[in-house]
């Protein structure tokens, strides 16, 4: 077991310290991510200024727009895997997968430590700024911190985004165990992502056929939900059955992604790779 | 006129450390280290029109970045050079139309397609007149003998049969100079001869001026009068092939062939003993001591055979290679060596 | 032997040929790809259309209301299309290669590097938006109440090509910066993130914030003339308040190309040759 731990600390350390060569790349980026926003919140306020004060879909008004989208700044943060199917893919189509089947760890567990690294690098460096703008920004969140049990669906709604994210897309990954080309699959897995999951705009404000549709699917989970959560859009008793849903599909992902890779592997090494 | 001259021709580059440890990863956020490399140190050289030259020499001689400075892909730090009579890191249209480089291992065409539509692209960007462009291409494709493969995509080529083509496209707008930076690294033995004796042929008829850079001997010797031999971004040598031996080779083999399977074992007082095989022996034995030590054994000792050799051309070179290697490691040196080696050889 | 310049017309159009038969190699990846693009497309168009549902018009009184939105989204996409196809791939592969010390093979070509690099590759599958883009366009001025100048329709293909090369200029420049900035991904990033801004009528960067915003993007890194000025020719009647505008497109638009062309002539001179 602490040999175990011991490798994978390394592990991490190592991607850490991979990650860390380009600084450059950090500074910039750390700015740019807010970008996006910036824009969104100009829309919004060009909308909303020509619709006078009514809420839109009867929930939002400007201020809660513009927390909605902070917050999917915070799910996507957790959830949002850039690189890793095609990565993946590309691994296998080069060969270079070779190297995770010797290793002491498993090629998904390994590039799940290596998506935290990533994570922790990243927003260790990160968080300045997101401190920064959220703490700017306060005056949009009308209703403040939400109730201490809401904080902590919020938090694990995050936390099982990030897992449901990554098995989600490692699993298109595995894909290319089957077939060459994984990143037109991926590019529509984007635009449904974008689409679907709260990132251009709440889910709740679709009219009601969509709206069913679209929640059933798995996608708010990775940033709609965590948002709507936090900001109260979400009836109470409703969060239960919400986390439960979200458990559900990302235990169903695990499993998936893994059984995607046995049989992907079995196949490559039937084929002498 | 001659048609390469370079004088002075210096270059260096700064790399920056790649940091170990998650501490010094996070310093080098803030402050990063460096440390600089002379690739090419100074280097003197004329070469005149039609000649044919090697640069031999170990892994990181600075024989790929003289011809890339050659080639104006980079820029020197210090000295000048002129091919053709321009400076080449201007990067001047007219010179560009008037030599190729070609680069083992490295493809410029375009890897989907089959090879004819890369070279039609050339024949539009060189604006070589159609005939002509159709008479050179027969004529390239007909001696390398690759005409059967001109429709297929350049991924379904083999190594040899892609470098083939890059040499067709290198010599598609008759390049006054040619560069070639290991042309047959990495191929097999046939493909090897293919290209050398292609180049030899194509060298005689359009007496092109070539620059080869290469670390196999074979290459060299097949095709080459004049061998350069660069070391630690330094000339050590510049002449004849011949004259490597007669300059550094210190040492003649000597192999003898006794009667018997019972040879002696005390022959070490005349040299090296490298290879034993009864009832053949081979001792690496020094140039001034030959006649004496052959004088000797040939009184004490029983032999059906004697025969006295230069030590292999490779051996040669790759002693030269390491004692250069030493002495650019200990300090640096101003090149004391090079004009005692040149002046010898012209 | 060949004392000649090349056709530069003529290679454009090899490049073209030999990448229209490349993608035609790769054929279910070409109808993929135009078939994505174009359901991208049709999300952003589903979300205008829900937010239409909420409100007349985007900004009081801009005069965006929706179908003349539609035309700036149309706009928008013979702008995208154009330099995706054209010159986005390119521009990614320059910032590889010239950090990566690759472009060994364009700096030997007697052949102006910037074009060569700048057009090597064309993605024919982008320009099924640009098609999307023309139908959207024709349908949305056929439901507007105001029709476009005879003017208006003439210097729209010219003001769509000078947002075109403004976009190329900046595209080239962030991506010669790889040479000294290291690996490339925050600089497409950046690229992104700029050219959100030029997604929206410039009326909306209004207030505090909006205006230095909307100061910045018209005269320093002038995203915003790109899609903007074109979209107003057609779908807004052209008032004295505007005419500025237009004129400094042109400017911007020389500007813009001079100013990419030093940046990308003094990224080479720190090039580095890939050792081998």
């Amino acid at each position: 077991m602490m040999a175990r731990v011991t490798t994978w600390w390394t592990i991490l350390r190592i991607c850490i310290e991979e990650r860390l060569v380009y600084r450059a790349d950090f500074a910039l980026g750390t700015l740019m991510r807010f970008l996006p926003i910036v824009t969104q919140v100009f829309l919004w306020g060009a909308i909303f200024a020509a619709n006078g004060d009514t809420r839109i879909a009867g929930k939002y008004d400007f201020s809660d727009m513009i927390a909605y989208y902070l917050l999917t700044m915070v799910g996507r943060a957790f959830s949002s895997m850039p690189g890793l199917a095609s990565g993946i893919s590309l691994d296998i189509r080069e060969g270079t997968i070779k190297k995770y089947l010797t290793q002491p760890i498993d090629m998904v567990g390994f590039l799940l430590l290596n998506r935290m690294a990533h994570k922790l690098v990243y927003y260790s460096v990160a968080i300045g700024p997101f401190a920064l703008v959220f703490w700017l920004c306060r005056g949009y969140f009308a209703d403040g911190w939400p109730e201490p049990l809401v904080m902590l669906a919020f938090i694990a709604t995050l936390i099982m985004g990030f897992l449901l994210g990554f098995f989600l897309e490692a699993a298109i990954g595995m894909i290319g165990f089957w077939f060459l080309e994984v990143s037109s699959l991926l590019f529509v897995y984007m635009l449904f992502n974008f689409f679907c999951s709260g990132h251009m705009f709440p889910i709740d404000i679709l009219p009601e056929f969509a709206r069913r549709i679209i929640e059933l699917l798995l996608l708010p989970y990775l940033a709609y939900y965590p948002a709507a959560i936090f900001l109260g859009k979400v009836p109470l008793e409703e969060i239960p059955f919400r986390l439960s849903v979200q458990a559900g599909w990302l235990l169903f992902f695990i499993v998936f992604c893994y059984y995607m890779f046995h049989r992907g592997v079995k196949r490559y090494s039937g084929f002498g790779g | 006129m001659p048609m390469i001259e370079i004088q002075g021709l210096t270059k260096s580059y700064r790399v920056y450390q790649k940091p170990e440890g998650l501490w010094h990863s996070v310093r080098g956020l803030f402050r990063r280290q460096y440390r600089d490399v002379h690739a090419v140190r100074s280097i003197d050289l004329t070469v005149d029109e039609g000649e044919f030259v090697a640069f031999l020499g170990p892994n990181g001689a600075g024989k790929t970045t003289t011809l890339k400075l050659l080639s104006g892909v980079i820029t020197p730090t210090e000295g000048t050079a002129r091919v053709l009579g321009f400076t080449p890191w201007k990067r001047e249209n007219d010179y560009r139309r008037r030599f190729a480089l070609v680069m083992g291992q490295k493809n410029q065409l375009w890897w989907d397609l089959p090879a004819q539509e890369s070279f039609r692209l050339h024949q539009q960007i060189y604006a070589i007149e159609s005939s002509q462009f159709d008479r050179t291409l027969a004529e390239l494709v007909d001696l390398l003998d690759v005409a059967e493969l001109l429709g297929r995509p350049v991924r379904e080529l083999s190594l040899g049969e892609r470098m083939k083509m890059e040499l067709i496209a290198a010599l598609l707008h008759s390049p006054d100079v040619l560069f070639l930076d290991e042309p047959t690294i990495g191929l097999d033995v046939v493909a090897q001869h293919n290209i050398q004796s292609f180049l030899r042929y194509y060298q005689e008829k359009r007496r092109t001026t070539i620059l080869l850079t290469s670390h196999y001997m074979k290459d060299v010797a097949a095709l080459c009068k004049r061998v350069v031999i660069i070391t630690g971004g330094e000339i050590m040598y510049d002449g004849s092939l011949a004259g490597i031996i007669d300059g550094f080779g210190g040492q003649k083999i000597v192999t003898l062939l006794f009667v018997d399977d019972n040879v002696p074992s005390d022959l070490s007082r005349f040299g090296e003993v490298f290879d034993v095989q009864p009832p053949k022996m081979r001792i690496r034995v020094q140039r001034s001591r030959v006649a004496e030590v052959m004088a000797a054994i040939l009184a004490t000792y029983a032999l059906e055979d004697v025969s006295v050799e230069d030590p292999p051309l490779e051996d040669v070179i790759a002693d030269v290679f390491n004692r250069a290697s030493h002495d650019n490691g200990s300090g640096d040196s101003t090149q004391p060596n090079q004009s005692s080696f040149t002046a010898r050889t012209r | 032997m060949n004392g000649t310049r090349p056709s530069y017309l003529r290679v454009m159009l090899m490049f073209a040929r030999n990448s229209l038969v490349r993608d035609m190699m790769f054929r279910t990846n070409f109808i993929i790809q135009s078939i994505s693009s174009i359901g991208w497309v049709l999300m952003n168009l589903g979300f205008y259309l829900l937010i239409f549902q909420y409100t007349p018009m985007i900004g009081a009184d801009t005069g965006w209301g929706k179908f003349e939105f539609f035309v700036f989204l149309a706009t928008t996409l013979l702008v995208n299309s154009t330099v995706q196809a054209f010159f986005m791939p390119n521009a990614n592969e320059f910032g590889e290669l010239i950090r990566m010390g690759g472009l060994d093979f364009a700096l030997l070509k007697p052949i102006d590097t910037q074009f060569l690099v700048s057009l090597r590759k064309i993605e024919w599958a982008s320009l099924a938006n640009f098609l999307f883009g023309i139908g959207l366009l024709l349908f949305s001025l056929a439901q507007l109440d105001s029709r476009p100048t005879f003017v208006g329709c003439l210097l729209y293909p010219v003001y769509v090509a000078c947002g075109i090369a403004i976009l190329y200029s900046l595209m080239i420049t962030l991506a010669s910066m790889s040479v000294w900035m290291g690996r490339n991904q925050t600089l497409y990033d950046f690229w992104f993130y700029i050219t959100t801004f030029s997604r929206y009528p410039m009326e909306i960067y209004e207030g505090r914030f909006g205006t230095p915003l909307r100061y910045t993007f018209t005269f320093f890194i002038p995203v915003l003339v790109v899609i903007n000025v074109p979209a107003a020719l057609m779908a807004k009647p052209l008032d004295a308040q505007n005419w500025p505008l237009v004129f400094f497109a042109l400017w911007a638009t020389a500007a813009s190309l001079a100013g990419s062309r030093w940046v990308f002539t003094r990224s080479l001179l720190s090039y580095r040759s890939a050792s081998s």
